[in-house]
């Protein structure tokens, strides 16, 4: 009796054809032959008929059983062909289409035959398109790569009457490899379908289609988005969502590519139009329509403070159709966008809430007044019950204070001080974190501000390191306040306040954090702090050097505070002056909560005198588990790194859109918040430091772009930098990028293609402003990249990107052009157009190659010995992390601008692991000079391998580009000994 | 067949809502509400316009009631057991678990004053047995043609909007409803219909309601700071919905903040709500319904039952009282107590009816208030207000009916003045007729007909297949410098009109069909009549060889047809020298050109022939054209070329 079940594995079974496939694979098991048989697979052979539901069933249970052996597959294989070819009606048909599929997807190994009969026969079913898409989804599910299936048949499935059919073609469109011109006119002819799944598969499938590049004709697109508006008013609310998504992206590219003048009065009019959606009673269309809001760009003023009210406001109510229309199809009211912010803090899906105050993100960078106004708003969704909407509404706070648009007010001081006590740990980093930039204008609010903090010490000890750092940072953006409240509590800080030694309350650690801040600070009465209270401060240097960790070393500490105590006029001239350095204002450390095992593990160092045993002690046991569970912890605590890495990689990613409407001060701003956001962080583990330094790295290269950038787009604010500056700026970022490419192991593809993508726009960029020097190497180096990144997509078998694929088809324009002339920029600037930064994400933990210098015990005091005219032995202990054997190092040594040396650096010799080798090296320095004593600088350079381009130099030295892996290190050499 | 609405209450004022509705020949009533303000007859609406008979029974398909106010359920005992009426009642679940409670209340309250009882608790409970239940979205059959089908709608729990359809008419009643949701309570939602009436309330037809956010903060900051500083806060409430919504405030304050400070419930009515919300949970907020799972949002952590020895207890304390206005009860108790002392504080509703405490307290702030000849309260405490309203503003109302986009509308459940400003913004914004009838007063209204039609295969194979076309509109950009001129721009546009290419074709009995445009004539029988151009172009002739016959028209047949045939050979080359488009096509007899048909024309007079071309006849041929309307351009570009050209003859 043929058996429908599975066939039951035992164990001599599997044993026995582990023994055959030694012996011969080509002989079935007797008890598989015997299955065969009951099946009757031969019969059907013979017979041509079809196969029975039952044989199918057991065919699919041959199928799914891991162990069936290749022989049975492959005459499961042979009968399944036959059926195909044998036909039958279109049901007979799905169940064997289905049983290939799954043979394909169980062994792998046969997938390629079955693609090759699928191909052979899927003409066979042309006259039913149902079955026809069936054998396409088919060959799409066993295949990787992209279908072959021809233009003029995919849209004769399309027209088919069957709608799922149709669905599924439109909605995998991009598997096809359709011409693009093909596709948009079937997208665009779909979304007038009657079934509203696929009008809404052509809609997703037009943004698709927009989004991978752009289109020449500007009745397209404004066909497209008209379209898209259309269907703004559709029954259905899929159709109604995916159309707010396609008037977003079809609207910013009509705006792009509308003349000047009118281009904000179009961007208003679909900015409106996307307004009018906000009010939908759809959840899913609500939040598209924010998501949207955010992502327009610039957006008129008056309309932005439109949004804010409920009513109508006047000047909304003239200007109705007269200004905001180009285009007659784009003619809406401005009145629709009357309150809709409103309506979105207030909507009763926290999604829709937590969109609306993020794409308050977007638009209070654009008018100062809008963000005021919003403000009142945003307060009071500090009041909110979803957590993430306060949250949301803190980063958007956060956000307004780095472009300075937080005005706050008293009224909004008692909801906002509330955050602080929240007893959520983040809400409470997160409202500290603004607290620290945010200028603030009335000494009452700074008051306000700091016994907030003061009473937030008292109910959060924990908190304490951050409450300082807070403290510190408003001390210092609020010097003249800062005076005027120590003065008010100076007594309280004497030691002997009310009889009593009270330096150790918190309460006056935080006032001494506050006062010493004040110097630092470029106001007037910024000295007035009396000296004294330096001195009570360095008495509690460990903890307050904790909490400063991320503005100053310990030492660095010692030494300020010990110069403050002595004269009363130090200021941060002065500071600088001595050699120390502090990162600029208005930078913010990470929430602390992230790492709290690290930070676990410092707390004990912190107390000095005699209480430090005893915390310590209390601290062992949790030091002792922290040690057990190290691997796990640092496994854990990279993920945690990773994930806030992505999050800083998203931010940069954000700001492009600003970069690009040309917003460049405000991107800068954030950008460098982001980067010592991430500089905060201990580098000590290996995977951290190499994330770390790769994320600093690649926040450097944006920042570096968006200088750039500001050439090419219209900004708001001038500034203007010289042509050669514009060079140092493009030879840095050249620089930077080598750096990523060659300095960080362990890249995946993707990574390194993105890195790639940076380096091919900066190329561009070379190209569309240093006009004539270096304009060979450019062409090469660009061509060399892209001929890489072709490589790496074989590789990885991935689609090239729409901007990748762009620039190559113009490389050979590009190179014919040689000189430049106005045809040339115009191609390198549609190229730039089409290139928008994509969110990059760290998905390993890539290695740093980095390497120390170290001449012990030589300092200018100390120098080495030398005899003028005679080679130099100088003796460096160098460590090397994370150096491959085939890196090719250099020695830099250098004496002056003209006298460089380079010196081979033999890693076969250093012997060592990969990770970190160390050893001592012997350089000999064959150019001193004829003077009594002299420096000289030494760095580890390494050489660039991807680069082509040779350096021309003399024949000792590298051949290619280095980048150099190690910080310069001065050494001095003198010809009279010490001893002497 | 019209929609007929008669509006039996809540017509131009608020209060005792009732609308009659038919629509396709069945009658429902929406909701069935007394007015507070009356204890006369005019308290009810005035049944007797339903029926002259009283017999409601067949006058009247159903009842429906939105939701628990007894501005729109206070008469249902009434109109059930005292005047009879047998046939069903729909409202939501737990408006049918409410509203016993709100009648009883009503009933004891009605007893307390002396009045005459209109109906007894007997009443209340046998009227309630006839409920039917309905659930969100759940659409029941009433009977064979009507359906109906509830939405939510805010405003309380259980409140409801109701659709209703009879074959294609279908009207939408709203009742109350909120378009923003509150912390206990979502916002009303609804699907896009096609409607042809909208009867929605407009209590705040002309106000816009800022954020309540604002007022909340504002709240929440006078709380703390009296908690804070030690004090006491009285919160009188009535049992529903707003003692739900504040004490979810405070709790999620309470845990943010993590205050100590008792929060208590007074006994009583409120503990019985909190139940009732408790079970109800699917028809609160987003908020209440997500954190179910893990916490019922109406187990109060911080809530504890209050006892009469906690009045003076020391300690700051929160204490939720009924009744909400201060009027007596339990919360006037606790006011006398609390109400003397500065760090006190006692939030009240944003109304309270007048000759209340809490009027007293509002209007203005008096420091002693007299309770009667004996009793004097010394008034020193803090007065906070806090409005919550749970109706819609006029912008909710006005993105209401232009999301939903009925035929009409009709504004009830509002003032008279301000009706009538929103009956125009309505009509003019939107452009949807707009009525506010008063009490009594019937609203006619034309509804959609119907028809029903057998579809042909090829109307359907049609239907299924795609059938879009691209067109430009707008006219052709003319200048070089269009781009400037924005309205000379042409645009691109999409258009599938599947069901536009169709018919429907109603014969004399039989049924009506819908069939596709293509089958109409063979459907007829009829054949397919076709405007043809015809023109009969002379050409001039020469003749190179003398050989020939002198009179064209007098040479035998054989030898005219031979010409006949080279003549058009002739003006074949002809064209084709001269014609840049189309593709010319030797039939022997008769040349063709797309739809354009020469062929030589030998009658005399031929109609088609123009008069003037007579002089010189013999040197003439005449070629006889037609052509269709589509290919007129062309036709005559070719008559040009004819016209000019001569033939030479050999």
């Amino acid at each position: 009796m043929p058996s429908s079940r599975a066939p039951v594995i035992l164990p001599f079974q599997i044993h026995s054809r582990r023994c055959r496939a030694k012996l011969d694979s080509s002989v079935l098991s007797p008890m598989e032959q015997r299955l065969k048989d009951s099946i009757g697979i031969e019969q059907f052979l013979q017979d041509n008929k079809p196969l029975s539901p039952q044989a199918m069933a057991s065919i699919r249970s041959l199928i799914v059983n891991p162990h069936t052996s290749d022989p049975m597959l492959s005459s499961v294989l042979e009968t399944l062909t036959r059926s195909l070819q044998i036909g039958g009606d279109s049901l007979y048909l799905h169940h064997t289409l289905k049983l290939l599929t799954d043979l394909a997807s169980h062994h792998p190994n046969l997938s390629a035959p079955i693609l090759d009969l699928l191909r052979s026969n899927s003409l066979l079913s042309s006259e039913s398109p149902g079955l026809a898409t069936e054998f396409v989804s088919a060959m799409a599910s066993i295949s990787s790569s992209v279908i072959e299936v021809e233009e003029a048949s995919f849209v004769s499935l399309c027209f088919g009457p069957s709608v799922s059919a149709r669905m599924w073609l439109l909605r995998n469109a991009e598997m096809f490899g359709v011409r693009r011109s093909v596709l948009l006119a079937v997208l665009l002819g779909f979304t007038r379908d009657p079934y509203p799944y696929v009008r809404k598969a052509a809609l997703d499938g037009l943004v698709n289609l927009c989004e991978n590049g752009d289109f020449e004709d500007r009745d397209v697109v404004e066909g497209c988005c008209c379209c898209a508006v259309e269907l703004l008013q559709d029954t259905e609310d899929c159709v109604r969502s995916a159309a707010v998504r396609a008037v977003r992206v079809w609207g910013k590219m009509l705006v792009a590519y509308i003349e000047e003048s009118n281009k904000i009065d179009c961007s208003d009019a679909i900015f409106i139009q996307i307004c009018s959606m906000v009010r939908d009673m759809n959840v899913e269309v609500r939040l598209q329509a924010f998501d949207a809001l955010g992502k327009i760009g610039p957006v008129s003023e008056d309309i932005l403070l439109q949004t804010l009210s409920k009513k109508v406001l006047g000047i909304t109510k003239e200007k109705k159709s007269s200004r905001y229309c180009p285009m007659e199809w784009l003619e809406i009211p401005a009145s629709n966008a009357a309150g809709i912010i409103v309506h979105g803090l207030e909507d009763e899906f926290y999604e829709v809430r937590m969109s609306a105050c993020y794409s308050l993100r977007t638009l209070t960078v654009f008018s100062a007044k809008f963000a005021g106004e919003a403000l009142n708003l945003l307060m009071d969704m500090l009041n909110d019950d979803s957590r993430s909407v306060r949250l949301q509404a803190l980063e958007t706070m956060h956000q307004m204070a780095t472009c300075d648009h937080l005005k706050m007010e008293e009224t909004h001081m008692h909801t906002f001080v509330g955050t602080l006590f929240d007893n959520n740990a983040f809400i409470r980093s997160a409202a500290r974190k603004i607290l620290k930039i945010v200028k603030l204008r009335k000494l009452k609010l700074f008051k306000q501000c700091i016994d907030s903090l003061l009473a937030n010490l008292e109910t959060y000890p924990q908190d304490e390191v951050d409450i300082f750092s807070v403290l510190f940072y408003t001390g210092r953006n609020h010097g003249n306040f800062t005076v005027h409240i120590i003065m008010e509590v100076s007594k309280e800080i004497e030691p002997v306040f009310r009889g009593k030694l009270s330096l150790d309350s918190p309460r006056v650690a935080a006032f001494l954090v506050l006062a010493i801040s004040a110097p630092l600070s470029q106001e007037k009465m910024a000295n007035r702090i009396p000296p004294s209270i330096f001195s009570y401060a360095a008495t509690l240097l460990g903890r307050i050097s904790h909490a400063l960790s991320d503005v100053m070393s310990k030492d660095t500490l010692l030494v300020y505070l010990s110069k403050c105590s002595q004269s009363s006029d130090f200021s941060l001239t002065d500071f600088e002056r001595e050699g120390l350095s502090l990162p600029a204002l208005g930078s913010d450390a990470p929430p602390r909560t992230c790492l709290e095992t690290s930070s676990s593990v410092k707390m004990p160092l912190l107390d000095i005198g005699n209480k430090a045993s005893e915390v310590l002690s209390q601290k062992l046991p949790a030091l002792r588990e922290w040690s057990t569970s190290h691997v796990v912890c640092q496994q854990r605590e990279l993920d945690e790194l990773r994930k806030f890495v992505n999050i800083i990689f998203g931010k940069v990613n954000d700001l492009w859109l600003l970069v690009q409407s040309g917003f460049t001060t405000e991107a800068l701003k954030t950008l460098r918040t982001c980067r010592e956001e991430v500089g905060t962080f201990p580098k000590e583990s290996p995977g951290s430091a190499g994330m770390l330094a790769f994320t600093e790295q690649y926040i450097r290269v944006v920042k570096l772009l968006t200088e750039v950038w500001q050439h090419l787009v219209p900004t708001r604010k001038i500034r203007s930098y010289g042509m050669g500056n514009l060079e140092i700026i493009l030879e840095k970022l050249d620089r930077r990028l080598r750096d990523m490419r060659s300095r960080f192991i362990g890249l995946s593809i993707e990574e390194e293609l993105q890195i790639l993508d940076l380096t091919v726009v900066a190329c561009l960029l070379r190209f569309s402003k240093v006009e004539f020097c270096c304009y060979h190497n450019t062409l090469k180096r660009l061509s060399s990249t892209i001929s890489r990144v072709e490589f790496l997509y074989k590789k990885g078998s991935l689609d090239p990107s729409n901007f990748l694929t762009e620039v190559k088809k113009s490389l050979h324009e590009i190179g014919t052009y040689i000189g430049g002339g106005p045809c040339k920029s115009f191609v390198i600037r549609r190229l730039l157009n089409s290139f928008s930064l994509k969110q990059f994400s760290l998905c390993g933990s890539p290695r740093y190659a980095n390497a120390e210098l170290e001449v012990p015990g030589n300092d200018s005091e100390n120098p080495l010995p030398f005899v003028s005219g005679l080679p130099a032995c100088i003796p460096l202990e160098i460590t090397f992390h994370n150096i491959l054997n085939e890196n090719r190092l250099w020695l830099r040594i250098t004496l002056s601008e003209e006298s460089t040396q380079f010196v081979f650096l033999d890693l076969n010799l250093t012997g060592g692991g990969n990770d970190v080798r160390k050893f001592t090296f012997m350089a000999s320095c064959y150019l001193t000079p004829n003077v009594a004593s002299f420096t000289l600088r030494v760095c580890i350079g390494m050489e660039c391998l991807f680069e082509d381009i040779h350096l021309a130099k003399g024949s000792r030295g590298p051949k290619r580009e280095l980048t150099y892996i190690s910080p310069e290190k001065e050494i001095y050499l003198s010809m009279r000994l010490k001893t002497e | 067949m019209p929609i007929e609405c008669l509006v039996l209450g809540a017509g131009q004022e608020v209060g005792k809502s009732c609308v009659v509705v038919s629509i396709n020949g069945k009658r429902i009533m929406f909701d069935c509400g007394m007015h507070m303000g009356y204890a006369d007859s005019n308290r009810y609406p005035d049944f007797s316009r339903i029926s002259d008979a009283g017999d409601f029974n067949s006058a009247l398909s159903c009842v429906i009631i939105t939701h628990f106010h007894l501005d729109h359920i206070g008469a249902l005992p009434y109109f059930t057991q005292v005047l009879g009426y047998k046939g069903p009642v729909y409202m939501t679940y737990p408006t049918k678990a409410l509203a016993p409670i709100m009648l009883e209340d009503y009933r004891k309250n009605m007893d307390r004053r002396g009045e005459e009882e209109q109906f007894t608790s007997q009443h209340i409970e046998e009227c309630m047995k006839r409920v039917i239940a309905v659930d969100l979205k759940q659409t029941v059959q009433v009977d064979k043609d009507l359906q109906i089908r509830a939405y939510y709608a805010g405003h309380v729990l259980g409140a409801a909007m109701f659709y209703a359809k009879v074959g294609d008419a279908a009207i939408v009643y709203t009742g109350d409803y909120n378009t923003i949701a509150d912390r206990h309570l979502g916002a009303a939602q609804i699907e896009r219909l096609q409607l042809d009436l909208l009867i929605t309330e407009s209590t705040y037809a002309n106000s816009v309601r800022d954020s309540k956010y604002n007022r909340e903060g504002e709240f929440l900051k006078a709380v703390h700071k009296c908690v804070a500083a030690g004090g006491k806060v009285l919160i009188p409430t009535f049992a529903l919905g707003r003692a739900q919504e504040i004490c979810l405030l405070l709790e999620d304050y309470w845990e943010r903040m993590n205050l100590k400070v008792p929060i208590y419930f007074s006994a009583g009515l409120t503990i019985q709500a909190n139940m009732y919300y408790k079970m109800l949970v699917n028809w609160t907020s987003q908020k209440v319904k997500e954190t179910y799972v893990t916490h019922n949002a109406f187990d109060f952590k911080h809530v504890q039952t209050f006892d009469r020895s906690l009045i003076n207890a020391p300690g700051p304390c929160v204490l939720f009282a009924t009744p909400g206005m201060l009027s007596g009860g339990y919360s006037l108790e606790v006011f006398m107590q609390w109400a003397p002392c500065e760090g006190n504080l006692v939030t009240l509703p944003g109304y309270c009816v007048v000759g209340t405490i809490g009027y007293k307290l509002m209007s203005g702030k008096p420091t002693r208030i007299n309770l009667d000849k004996d009793t004097q309260i010394d008034v020193r405490c803090q007065v906070h207000q806090l409005s919550f309203s749970a109706h819609t503003d006029a912008k909710g109302i006005m993105d209401l009916v232009k999301f939903l986009s009925p035929k009409n509308a009709i504004l009830v459940h509002g003032e008279k003045p301000k009706m009538a400003i929103l009956k125009e913004r309505i009509e003019s914004e939107l452009g949807i007729p707009c009525f506010y009838p008063a009490n009594n007063e019937t609203v006619s209204i034309s509804s959609t007909g119907h028809v029903k039609a057998h579809a042909s295969d090829t109307f359907i194979q049609r239907c299924l297949s795609p059938n879009f076309k691209f067109l430009k509109c707008g006219v052709p950009d003319k200048s070089a410098s269009g781009s400037k001129c924005t309205e000379g721009i042409s645009r691109l546009q999409v258009v599938d009109e599947r069901v536009a290419d169709s018919i429907l074709v109603e014969q004399k009995c039989k049924k009506a069909k819908v069939i596709h445009q293509d089958e109409l004539l063979l459907m007829l029988g009829e054949k397919e009549h076709e405007v043809k151009f015809a023109y009969c172009c002379p050409i001039r002739i020469e003749k190179s060889v003398q050989t020939g016959s002198k009179d064209l028209s007098s040479t035998d047949n054989q030898h005219l047809g031979l010409d006949k045939r080279s003549l058009l050979e002739l003006l074949s080359v002809k064209l084709s020298n001269k014609l840049s488009e189309g593709n010319i096509q030797d039939f022997g007899e008769h040349l063709q050109i797309e739809s354009f048909h020469v062929s030589v024309c030998l009658k005399d007079k031929c109609s088609h022939r123009t008069s003037n071309s007579i002089e010189n006849q013999s040197e003439l041929v005449f070629f006889c054209c037609n052509w269709s309307v589509a290919d007129e351009k062309l036709a005559w570009n070719i008559i040009s070329i004819m016209e000019c050209c001569t033939l030479n003859t050999t």
